[in-house]
C-alpha cells in the first residue's frame, strides 16, 4: 500500500517538474508540425508528424529534416545531418550509466530513446539517491514529455491538414514564411547554453 | 504517391536509427563494466558539440534570407534573451516572431531580393504558353504584371525557357517588342538547370562566347 502511495507521489512530482517542458514541447512541437505539413505534404503531414514524433523526440531534427525532405534530399544526406545535429546526445548517456545499471533491457531501451536535452537536464538534476525511486521518476518524466511532444507535433500538422482542405495550401505556405527561423533559434539557444557551461567549467 | 510514402518511411526510420544509436552509444561501449568515463571523452564532448552546432548555425542561415539584415536581428534577439532570461521557449518564440514580422513588414527588401533572385524567374516560356508565376498570360499582360509587382526597370528579368521549347523567334519578339518597349532592357533567357545560379556573376568567358554566336539573344547554356 505504501509502495503504491510512494510511487504516486513520485509520479506527481515528475509531473510538476515536467510542466516547463509541457510549455516548451507543445509549442515547439506545434510549430514543427505546422512546418512539416506546410512545407511538405499537406495531406499526409499528420501521419508523418505522428510517426516521427513518436519514434524520435529530437526537436532539432524535427525542424532540420523539413527542408531536406521538401527538396527530396537523399537519405544518406539526412543520415549525415542527423549525426551532426544529434552528436551531443552521445555524451548524455555517460552520466546515466551507473544509475541505470540494473534496469531491465526494454525498460532501459525506452529511457535511452527519451534521452533528450530536457529529460537529461531533469534526470541529472534530480536529487533522488535511491536507484529504484530515481528509476520511477525518470520513467514518469520520459512518458510525460514524450506525450507532450507527440501531441504538439501531431496537432500542428493536423491543423495545417484541415486548413489545407478549406484554403489553398499555397496560401498556408506563404503565411508560414519565416517560421523556419525557429530551427536556427533553437540552434542559437543550444549554442549559447553550451558556451555558457563551457565558460563556467573553465572558472 | 507510393514512392513518396516509401521515401518518408525511409527518412523516418533512418533518423530513428541514427538518433537511437547515438543515444545508446555510451551504454554499448561501457555498459556491463561500470567503468569510469575517461576524462578525454568528456572534454571532447564539451569541445566538439559547440563547434558542430556553430557549423549548423552557419549552414541553416544560408537557407534564410541571409542577404537581408532580418535574420541577424532576430538572431541577436534570441541570443540576448537566452543570456538574460535563460528560458529557451521565450527566446525561440520571440526570435521567430521577430523574423516573421521583419520578413513581412520589410517587404521592400525581400521583394527586391526575390526579383533579383534567379531562382525564381517570374516569366516562363513553354510549349503550352507564357506563364507569369504559374498563371497563363498574354505577352502584354506579363509586362503589365511586372510593373504591377514594382520590378524596377534596371532589374535583370530572368525568363525561364523550358528545355523542349525551341521557338527562339517568340522569345526574341517578347524580349524586344514587349519587354524592351516597356523599359525592361535587360532580360536573360535561362534554362531550368542554370536558373539557380543565374543571379551570381555569369562566367564572363562563356557569356561572351554565347554573345558572339547569337548576337541578339543572350542565351545561357546549362553548364551542368
Amino acid at each position: 500500500m505504501s509502495a503504491t502511495r510512494e510511487r504516486r507521489a513520485l509520479v506527481r512530482r515528475a509531473f510538476v517538474d515536467s510542466l516547463p517542458v509541457l510549455m516548451g514541447y507543445t509549442t515547439m512541437g506545434f510549430v514543427a508540425g505546422v512546418l512539416l505539413a506546410a512545407k511538405g505534404n499537406v495531406v499526409l503531414g499528420p501521419l508523418w508528424g505522428f510517426l516521427s514524433s513518436s519514434m524520435w523526440v529530437t526537436g532539432t531534427m524535427s525542424f532540420a529534416f523539413v527542408p531536406e525532405v521538401a527538396s527530396r534530399a537523399p537519405i544518406y544526406a539526412i543520415v549525415l545531418m542527423t549525426l551532426a545535429v544529434n552528436f551531443r546526445y552521445a555524451f548524455y548517456g555517460f552520466s546515466m550509466l551507473a544509475r541505470w545499471k540494473d534496469v531491465p533491457f526494454w525498460h532501459k531501451a525506452y529511457l535511452i530513446l527519451m534521452l533528450t536535452d530536457e529529460n537529461y537536464a531533469l534526470e541529472v538534476a534530480s536529487p533522488l539517491k535511491d536507484r529504484r525511486r530515481h528509476l520511477t521518476y525518470c520513467t514518469a518524466i520520459s512518458m510525460f514529455n514524450h506525450s507532450y511532444w507527440v501531441v504538439g507535433v501531431t496537432v500542428g500538422a493536423l491543423v495545417v491538414c484541415l486548413l489545407g482542405m478549406a484554403i489553398d495550401p499555397d496560401v498556408i505556405r506563404r503565411h508560414t514564411d519565416g517560421m523556419e527561423f525557429a530551427m536556427v533559434a533553437l540552434f542559437l539557444v543550444i549554442f549559447t547554453d553550451q558556451i555558457r557551461s563551457f565558460v563556467g567549467n573553465g572558472k | 504517391m507510393a514512392s513518396e510514402v516509401l521515401y518518408m518511411l525511409g527518412v523516418v526510420l533512418a533518423v530513428f536509427a541514427v538518433n537511437y544509436a547515438l543515444r545508446a552509444l555510451p551504454f554499448l561501449l561501457f555498459g556491463g563494466h561500470g567503468r569510469e568515463l575517461p576524462g578525454w571523452v568528456a572534454s571532447l564532448g564539451n569541445f566538439v558539440s559547440p563547434v558542430i552546432i556553430a557549423a549548423l548555425i552557419v549552414y541553416s542561415y544560408s537557407a534564410l534570407q541571409w542577404r537581408t539584415p532580418w535574420p541577424y536581428a532576430a538572431g541577436a534577439l534570441t541570443i540576448g534573451l537566452q543570456l538574460w532570461r535563460r528560458s529557451p521557449l521565450v527566446s525561440i518564440v520571440a526570435g521567430t516572431l521577430l523574423y516573421m514580422c521583419l520578413l513581412t513588414c520589410g517587404c521592400t527588401t525581400t521583394e527586391k531580393s526575390i526579383a533579383y533572385d534567379g531562382a525564381h524567374p517570374l516569366i516562363r516560356f513553354s510549349n503550352t504558353g507564357i506563364r507569369f508565376k504559374d498563371e497563363y498570360v498574354t505577352p502584354s499582360r506579363a509586362v503589365e504584371l511586372l510593373e504591377q509587382n514594382k520590378i524596377p526597370h534596371d532589374a535583370t528579368i530572368h525568363i525561364l525557357v523550358d528545355d523542349d521549347y525551341t521557338d527562339r523567334r517568340a522569345t526574341w519578339v517578347f524580349q524586344h517588342n514587349y519587354l524592351a518597349r516597356a523599359g525592361y532592357n535587360r532580360s536573360v533567357l535561362v534554362t531550368k538547370r542554370v536558373a539557380k545560379s543565374a543571379v551570381a556573376e555569369a562566367k564572363p568567358k562563356e557569356f561572351s562566347e554565347t554573345k558572339q554566336t547569337r548576337p541578339k539573344i543572350r542565351y545561357k547554356k546549362a553548364n551542368e
